[in-house]
């Protein structure tokens, strides 16, 4: 008798710990759904107006277009400025990850590793581009880059994504150096090792990851900045975010919008699936998390 | 290979004074290891010989060359770090092959190094693997052959073996002391590890707050310590104190709270009469009484735990607790009333 | 103290960043500051004068930018964390397609502003996505307004949308650091879900919170372009209204009292953020 007792006492236990799995797996689903349709949908239909045949066009009450066609690229590509502001968006953003990378370098170095008064001001200073409001910074430099003929030139431009992307590089950078446990650099000069070879093969290699991440962020930035590039750039260099901001002014033509948001992001997202595991140790999180 | 000299260091973080105006002498190929508890300033010792920490005062000098003012890259020490300190980013065999590279020795000399040293620290196999994925263990192990295979005028170890298991770590010992010998690099050794200080080294020195308590070979510091702090820091001890009541050349009676005991001076400095006297004796050197033995106690046993080889007990001596270990084959339990004797020389007289 | 001093070698390598930064942020605060009074005017004069201020604090437009854009930056702060948090929590824990999960919650920070306004004004406008599935559900009878709304709403929408991954990384950074044998002891101890969300999680994760909101403030209290393409007509944003005032009345005086009000908001509250978190650290 006791053994069937207990026989169904597992068995009950069994058929709670069952329910409570498939609830939690309900639950996980629940939220997988609710995830994707967040990101998906607005992508989704921003390639259903990216295709919409200007023939047949989409309106109320149809949920998807009647037809597709490939007329709206054709038609950015043939009629609007979006090669040209292609080509300015992807030269500039390399040359400012370069040189904000060769600015921040020697500067991350010692905010990282050396003890020096005033430290935490550095810290904060070097996050005024992003603490700073973009559109005052863009307004009163504007004046600042005038006065020095860098308004409406290109090596302006790449100055000011300079500006806005270091915040992100130096921080990334100095988390990286302050990561190297000092014990590892004593080890490397114990064994012999100079100021060039602690460089080149203790610094360097260790700070790759960090290095990669800060770029990235700092690619990230140049290609969507807005307010600078607007206020010093246009007219003569339009970027992809200010000339998708003129395709949505009050004549808001979504299917030209469409098309350009498309190219504005694709790259970015290829990147981001490419560099996922170079976020996956959170730089971003360790270097602004506090401030 | 050199003599190592240490004089007058002082270090001092903020609050703490790391070490405390140290003076120590090695000579060219000894074995000396550093013994103290934690936060005593070992490490901060061997970061100052190796220059990785600049002293507040004092001088460090190989053979009769101030260091000093010489960088770490250039002062031939080689250390391996309480923390591994491995290079993460690179393979086991990069991290070993780093100071040879560093030596400029070819690739062929530094080939057969690193496998002998791999051998004999039992690390074959792993030359590819990065160190993140090896085990505690085999990480210490790395960090060992990435310092020993340099080959350098001075070695200088902090806990060099504190991951790894028993048996494992007397066999590396000794083959460290082995090749330690066999090559005579002057080494500074740190360890918690008693039976490994004891074990290995030709000279110990018991540290405590950043000061040298007592400086000795093993034989020395264990039986004849000087300081309550060493007899309780190495080994066990009964600690007692009395006062001299009477001398006769080396022997001297002295009234203890448990009662008279006679003790045979080591040689060192005889008390005067009357004075008080701190003085230890080991748990091992009490001996059940025999008709004639000298120092006759008499104390109920409040425990006995039996550990196979010996009893370890406690008993009480008219009030007073001390600690016997006997290898008595008879079972004790508490509450026996026993008999122990002290041989006159188990004493040493302890300077406070 | 030895290390106490900054060499001067320190120094010159510390310049490159340091020194670009301040070069040109120090000098447009500057300019900002100074021509709001009237000093090195756009239009040649350099006299002192506190007109502009005058101007400025006397309009009604004035009054409602700097409400409406506290308010889309309170909002968009407050909204993002409350949403990121439980999808923190629930991505503590790996799990089978969590990864790619996490990727995929993670697009919008690629995504750059501009686009991601587009592409929430294409579900949230007046014919857009939502507007029909509602009708067609028979839910709503005429479409509702939730592009250039009077209070904003979808500049919120737009702001959370794409700063939900920012916020994610650091609170999610925060978490993992939790470790499980920490959970462990709290349940041990006898603690159930609400105690261990608030007297563990939320803690913790609490200066990644504070930063991200400081973070998300700043960027949706000065923010000039999504506020014009999905805010209302009026008010304008601070911002919007301090481009305006320059570029279309040509005031750029006032433009420039403007712009110290945005600036010195945001040393506001990054001050009130210094407080709070040296409070929540003198606590622990
Ligand atoms: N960089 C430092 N800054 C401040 N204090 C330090 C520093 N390094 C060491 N100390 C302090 O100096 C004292 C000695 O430290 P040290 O590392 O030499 O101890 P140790 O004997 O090696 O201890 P353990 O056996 O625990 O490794 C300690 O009180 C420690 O807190
Ligand atoms: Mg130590």
């Amino acid at each position: 008798m006791a053994l069937t007792d207990s026989t169904a006492e597992t068995s009950l236990y069994l058929i709670q710990a069952r329910k409570k799995r498939n609830f939690y797996l309900l639950l996980m689903i629940f939220f997988m759904i609710v995830l994707i349709l967040w990101v998906g949908i607005p992508i989704l239909m921003a390639v259903m107006w990216s295709l919409v045949d200007p023939k047949n066009p989409w309106s109320y009450p149809n949920l998807f277009p009647p037809s597709f066609s490939l007329a709206q690229w054709k038609y950015v590509f043939d009629y609007t400025n979006i090669g040209r502001a292609l080509r300015n968006s992807y030269s500039i953003a390399p040359l400012a990850v370069l040189l904000s990378f060769v600015l921040s370098l020697p500067t991350s170095y010692v905010l990282g590793r050396k003890k020096i008064p005033g430290k935490k001001f550095f810290m904060l200073v070097v996050l005024l581009p992003i603490i700073m409001p973009g559109m005052v910074v863009a307004l009163f430099l504007s004046r600042v880059f005038t006065a020095f003929g860098l308004s409406q030139t290109f090596f302006g431009l790449v100055l000011a994504h300079t500006l806005m992307s270091m915040p992100y590089m130096i921080r990334v950078m100095t988390t990286s150096f302050q990561a190297i446990p000092q014990d590892v650099i004593d080890a490397a000069e114990n064994l012999g090792a100079n100021t060039f070879v602690k460089i080149r093969d203790i610094f360097l290699p260790m700070i790759r990851p960090g290095l990669l991440a800060g770029m990235i962020f700092a690619f990230t930035v140049s290609i969507e900045e807005f307010n600078l590039t607007f206020i010093i750039g246009t007219p003569t260099f339009e970027t992809i975010p200010t000339i998708l901001f003129s395709f949505m002014g009050y004549n808001f033509i979504r299917t030209n919008a469409s098309v350009v948001a498309l190219l504005m992001m694709t790259p970015n997202i290829i990147m981001l699936f490419i560099v996922e595991r170079f976020l996956k140790s959170d730089y971003l999180a360790a270097s602004l998390g506090k401030m | 290979m050199s003599n190592l000299k240490i004089t007058n260091l002082t270090k001092r973080f903020s609050e703490v004074l790391a070490v405390d105006n140290l003076n120590l002498e090695v000579a060219d190929g000894e074995f000396v290891t550093l013994l103290g508890p934690s936060g005593c300033g070992k490490t901060t010792i061997l970061r100052t010989i190796a220059g990785f920490c600049n002293p507040d005062r004092g001088e460090i000098f190989f053979g009769d060359k101030i260091m000093n003012n010489i960088p770490p890259n250039k002062r031939n020490t080689a250390m391996c770090f309480q923390s591994y300190a491995l290079f993460p980013h690179m393979s086991v065999w990069d991290n070993i092959s780093f100071g040879l590279k560093m030596q400029k020795i070819s690739r062929q000399g530094q080939k057969k190094k690193i496998s002998q040293v791999m051998e004999m620290l039992g690390l074959e196999g792993l030359e590819k693997r990065k160190p993140g994925q090896l085990s505690g263990g085999q990480q210490q192990r790395v960090a060992l052959a990435r310092a020993i295979v340099t080959e350098p005028k001075i070695l200088l170890f902090d806990e060099p073996l504190s991951n790894l298991d028993a048996k494992l770590r007397v066999q590396v010992r000794i083959e460290i002391r082995d090749m330690q010998k066999r090559l005579g690099i002057t080494t500074i050794y740190v360890t918690h590890d008693q039976d490994e200080a004891l074990a290995i080294s030709d000279r110990i020195v018991v540290m405590e707050r950043g000061h040298i308590e007592q400086l000795g070979d093993p034989y020395n510091i264990y039986r004849n310590p000087e300081t309550s702090f060493v007899a309780g820091f190495i080994g066990l001890a009964n600690i007692y104190e009395g006062t001299v009541v009477a001398r006769d050349g080396s022997r001297y009676t002295v009234e203890a709270p448990f009662g008279k005991v006679v003790i045979v001076s080591d040689g060192r400095k005889i008390p005067e009469a009357s004075k008080t006297v701190k003085f230890v004796w080991r748990p091992e050197d009490m001996k059940i009484y025999i008709q004639g033995a000298p120092n006759r106690v008499k104390g109920k046993i409040l425990q006995a735990v039996f550990m196979g080889n010996i009893t370890d007990i406690f008993i009480d001596v008219q009030g007073n607790k001390m600690r016997a270990q006997i290898d008595e084959s008879r079972k004790l339990i508490a509450g026996d009333v026993i008999e122990f004797s002290i041989p006159e020389d188990a004493f040493s007289i302890l300077r406070g | 103290m030895k290390e106490k001093k900054i060499s001067p070698i320190d120094l010159l390598m510390l310049f490159p960043g340091v020194g670009f930064i301040l070069l040109f942020i120090g000098s447009s605060i500057f300019l900002t500051l100074v021509q709001s009074f009237g000093l090195f005017s756009i239009t040649g004069k350099s006299v002192f004068t506190l007109e502009n201020w005058k101007a400025i604090l006397q309009a009604r437009e004035s009054m409602d930018s700097l409400f409406f854009s506290l308010k889309m930056g309170l909002l968009s702060s407050v909204g993002t964390v409350v949403v990121a948090f439980p999808i923190a929590l629930f991505f503590r824990k790996g799990g089978t397609g969590k990864g790619i999960l996490g990727s995929i919650i993670k697009m919008p920070l690629f995504i750059p502003a501009l686009v991601a306004a587009f592409l929430i004004l294409n579900l949230i406008s007046y014919s857009g996505l939502v507007n029909t599935v509602l009708m067609r559900l028979n839910l709503i009878n005429e479409p509702l307004r939730m592009l250039n709304d009077k209070f904003g709403w979808g500049v919120v929408f737009i702001q959370i949308w794409k700063n939900l991954p920012f916020v994610l990384l650091i609170v999610m950074a925060a978490l993992a650091s939790i470790r499980d044998d920490t959970i462990d002891a709290a349940k041990n101890l006898g603690a159930g879900y609400w105690s261990i969300l608030f007297r563990i999680f939320v803690p913790l994760a609490m200066p990644g919170i504070l930063v991200s909101m400081i973070l998300m403030f700043i960027k949706a209290f000065g923010d000039f372009p999504i506020v014009s393409v999905a805010g209302p007509i009026y008010p304008a944003s601070m911002a919007a209204r301090m481009h305006i005032m320059a570029t279309i009345y040509q005031e750029w005086d006032q433009a420039a009292v403007l712009g110290v009000i945005i600036i010195v908001t945001a040393f506001i509250v990054i001050w009130a953020y210094s407080r709070f978190a040296e409070l929540a650290k003198g606590e622990v």
